[in-house]
């Protein structure tokens, strides 16, 4: 998800091609090509610009509902609601031939892996791994990280492991353990934390763990635009890409 | 004589320069085919180019078949320089996925969407997987916490 708005001006993209498995976008104002994935602008006038990455979630639309319960939910455009995909569509396509082959790790080139790149480090998380751990606590570049699997069983967030609020060199990693009622619980200040970070109560309560972007992607297409990931494999062991 | 042949020759050149500037972006620019830097940003350089390039050759065309007169083949010729400049105005990613177009919204207990279906939010708002799975942009307007608008461009 990007923000449209670039020097003030507010750019109206259209689909212009398939690149990679990924797409490019022109913007109407401009006439300059962006690629989707990056949000960067690779020709035109505007080329070298970068868009303004929004985070986002992709949750199943139940669990949505209970954090958003008066939120608002696109309508399908009638004329064109028999072309959509099936909701088991990401099932169809494993099987589907990819342009790139990057057969390493062990890895299929249609696995979906969640992509995290911060804190220097581009790291990719197997999606079924993370799905059957349900709490991963790692580490990316200089930070602990987890990755938390919500009581939908199919939502992931990532966050941060530390306190919120504190700077890097401040901060204490916080050990974080699933309840059986899919919340965290600290060891430090023993609090519950939900789904969207935040805890409900002990030492924590009112605090949120900062959120960080995990993106959903087929390896082949992260291995691709993050040539020097490093792949999880399960706790404590680092394997580069 | 002298301008039948040059008027041939300018013709020919304007069909193939007319079909070049359709075909080779096209060629470039497709699914499943992996693309390299270089040749992506020669497609996007004729791409640049492709509509002024298409209308000289649909003129030079014209031109050509009026000096030439309407033949059977010269017709055809420069009818098939006229289709691509046509041609290389339709934008074909959005003939396949059409636009959504300025989205609507529709409250939580209005929407008809089984659980388990995914959706891409931020905040309050909610985009079904399914929808913009096809649609690939949606460009959009949100609130951000401090009131104020954003405009997003959701893309999958």
């Amino acid at each position: 998800m990007w923000g449209r708005s670039v020097g003030g001006v507010t750019l109206t993209f259209h689909l212009a091609g398939i690149n990679n498995q990924n797409f490019l976008m022109r913007d109407a104002e401009t006439g300059t090509y962006w690629q989707q994935i990056s949000g960067r602008a690779i020709s035109g006038p505007l080329a070298g610009k970068q868009l303004t990455l929004i985070p986002s979630d992709e949750l199943t639309f139940a669990l949505w509902k209970t954090e958003q319960p008066a939120g608002m939910v696109m309508k399908d455009v009638a004329d064109f609601v028999d072309d959509y995909s099936a909701k088991d569509w990401d099932v169809k396509m494993k099987s589907e031939p990819t342009v790139l082959n990057f057969p390493e790790h062990g890895l299929a080139n249609r696995d979906v892996m969640l992509g995290v790149t911060a804190f220097g480090e581009s790291r990719a998380f197997p999606h079924a791994r993370v799905l059957a751990e349900k709490l991963v606590a790692d580490r990316v570049g200089s930070e602990e990280i987890i990755l938390l699997v919500g009581p939908d069983n199919q939502s992931v967030r990532a966050f941060r492991a530390a306190i919120p609020g504190a700077t890097s060199t401040g901060d204490i990693p916080l050990e974080f353990f699933r309840t059986p009622d899919g919340m965290m619980i600290d060891t430090q200040t023993g609090s519950h934390w939900n789904f969207k970070g935040c805890a409900i109560d002990g030492k924590s309560k009112g605090a949120c763990l900062e959120r960080i972007e995990a993106i959903k992607d087929y390896w082949f297409d992260w291995r691709q635009y993050h040539p020097g990931t490093t792949i999880y494999t399960g706790s404590g062991q680092r394997r580069h890409g | 004589m002298h301008s039948r042949r040059s008027a041939l020759f300018l013709l020919f050149v304007s069909l193939a320069v007319a079909l070049f500037f359709l075909v080779y972006p096209l060629y470039v620019i497709r699914p499943f085919r992996h693309q390299g830097a270089q040749e992506l940003h020669a497609a996007l350089f004729v791409l640049h180019w492709q509509h002024v390039v298409e209308l000289v050759c649909a003129a030079a065309a014209l031109i050509a078949l009026a000096v030439l007169r309407l033949r059977i083949r010269t017709t055809i010729v420069t009818a098939l320089v006229l289709i691509c400049a046509a041609l290389s105005f339709v934008n074909i990613f959005e003939v396949m996925f059409h636009p959504a177009g300025a989205p609507a919204f529709q409250y939580v207990r209005d929407t008809k969407l089984d659980g388990d279906e995914k959706v891409l939010a931020v905040n309050a708002r909610a985009y079904p997987i399914r929808s913009i799975s096809y649609h690939h942009i949606v460009n959009d307007r949100i609130v951000n916490e401090t009131g104020g608008g954003v405009p997003i461009a959701v893309t999958y």
